[in-house]
């Protein structure tokens, strides 16, 4: 994206530590970052680096044990109506059609049955799933699930999208064609979000997706860096410019 | 292998882990054999009913398989193709398959190539590559037998036992269930078929595409 817009949310000073019967396990320490109105953020670091448990402070399904987190210029307290989740694992209920997930969110925003409907149809086509509403999760392919969660997060129009590894319960190639046809759907002017920010163990996926990569050290997590990626889209792996931001993460994390 | 450099250390990958099975080149050399073999694989030009048979493959892989394809210039040699990707050589070979039946690669010799289709489809919006995989499927013979079949009934509605039975009849070679379940997915990606599983009934889709 190209102008900076102004600073959405940040993160300051926030520490994250769990009590386990071991002790108290220290997650994340001291990390700080801003996010700005329209960009798209990767997070990568290797597992257990606290990439998630940035995901959940955002969303605030979890209050930070020390620092704060600002959202809109206020402190965050309880979940924030403005974000939705994308999960690795779907998070669909299997009992719901697909169109009865997708419009899930909307009820407890206020939205009657009609508006629900329409809303949830208006996503499930920007996803490509016409076709399949009334069929159930377990006749989709785990392609067809993630695009049902993708349309479930943006039918809410939220102001900031978050998004769980989103690609690596799928195979390869699904995972190729996901990640094209969601720099599709980014690029549309129908996109109700302009704020995203990823979780991914993959140094590609993350250049090749965002603008900014956060590069978060393992135990405790910490921002090790911070990269703004100019690369026009789409980007591809085999240029040069590429593989130097893929060097320079990776020197950054190992 | 830049992929495999890219993932962290510490990650617990999900990809499939068997480039052994390319070693294992026998078999696969005899798969790779037939496909050279005319009609090996279902032309789509309707002529041989018997011969069309549905891989058990989901959209998304097939068009996974046709962006990954463009972005190496349009052709690879279908071994690299599989050890790059991590995936089981039959595995791979049965995209392939699938994309082929769609018209969207072809595969000459031990090579995997972009057909214009395929082009075009990489360069569609969303909405459209349904539109194309719809003109794609219309042209395979058992797409068009089973939406006859279909005309021919009241509202344009079959019960699942009704389209199995028509399934072993038109791939008797086939198990009808799996064949089924690619119809299903097929059908409602593209807009032609619907399938409700509460009710068990199989349709036309008859909704316009906007």
């Amino acid at each position: 994206m190209t102008d900076p817009g102004r600073i959405l949310f940040q993160l300051e000073n926030v520490f994250q530590r769990f009590s386990l019967p071991q002790g108290d396990v220290t997650v994340l320490k001291n990390v700080n970052f801003q996010a700005r109105e329209g960009e798209f953020i990767a997070i990568v670091g290797p597992s257990g680096a606290g990439k998630s448990t940035i995901l959940r402070l955002i969303n605030g399904l979890l209050p930070p044990s020390e620092g704060k987190i600002i959202y809109k210029d206020q402190p965050l307290i309880g979940t924030n109506m403005d974000a939705a989740m994308v999960f690795q694992s779907f998070g669909l209920l299997p009992w719901l059609t697909v169109a009865e997930n997708v419009e899930l969110g909307l009820e407890p925003r206020g939205l009657d049955r009609a508006a629900r409907r329409k809303r949830g149809a208006f996503y499930i086509e920007k996803v490509g799933l016409e076709g399949y509403e009334e069929a159930y999760p377990r006749e989709l392919s785990g392609g067809m699930k993630q695009r049902v969660g993708l349309a479930r997060a943006l039918a809410v129009e939220p102001e900031i999208l978050l998004m769980d590894e989103p690609f690596s319960s799928l195979d390869a190639l699904t995972s190729i064609n996901l990640r094209d046809e969601l720099i599709d759907i980014w690029s549309d002017r129908d996109f109700p979000v302009n704020t995203v920010v990823m979780v991914t163990h993959i140094i590609e996926e993350a250049i090749e997706l965002a603008d900014r990569v956060l590069v978060l050290s393992s135990r405790p997590g910490t921002i090790a860096g911070d990269l703004q990626i100019d690369l026009p889209r789409p980007r591809d792996k085999r240029d040069k410019a590429f593989i130097e931001y893929v060097d320079k993460i990776f020197s950054l994390i190992a | 292998m830049k992929a495999a450099r890219g993932q962290l250390p510490l990650a617990n990958g999900t990809r499939r882990s068997s480039a052994k099975s390319i070693q294992d080149s026998k078999d696969s050399k005899d798969i790779k054999k037939s496909m050279d073999k005319p009609g090996g694989i279902g032309s789509g030009d309707g002529k041989s009913s018997e011969q069309i048979q549905l891989p058990q493959i989901g959209i998304s892989e097939i068009l996974g398989l046709v962006e990954l394809l463009k972005s190496k210039g349009g052709r690879e040699d279908i071994y690299k193709l599989a050890a790059e990707l991590k995936m089981e050589f039959g595995e791979t070979l049965a995209v392939i398959r699938a994309a082929e039946l769609l018209g969207l690669v072809n595969t000459p010799g031990g090579d995997v190539l972009v057909e214009p289709t395929g082009e075009k489809i990489t360069r569609s919006k969303i909405s459209d590559r349904k539109l194309i995989v719809k003109e794609q499927l219309q042209k395979l013979s058992l797409f068009r037998k089973l939406s006859e079949f279909l005309n021919e009934k009241d509202d344009h509605r079959a019960t699942r036992d009704e389209v199995l039975e028509k399934l072993a009849e038109l791939v008797p070679n086939e198990n009808a269930e799996q064949t089924f379940s690619s119809l299903v997915n097929w059908g409602r990606y593209a807009e032609l078929y619907g399938y409700n599983d509460d009710s068990q009934t199989f349709y036309l889709d008859l909704e316009e595409n906007n």
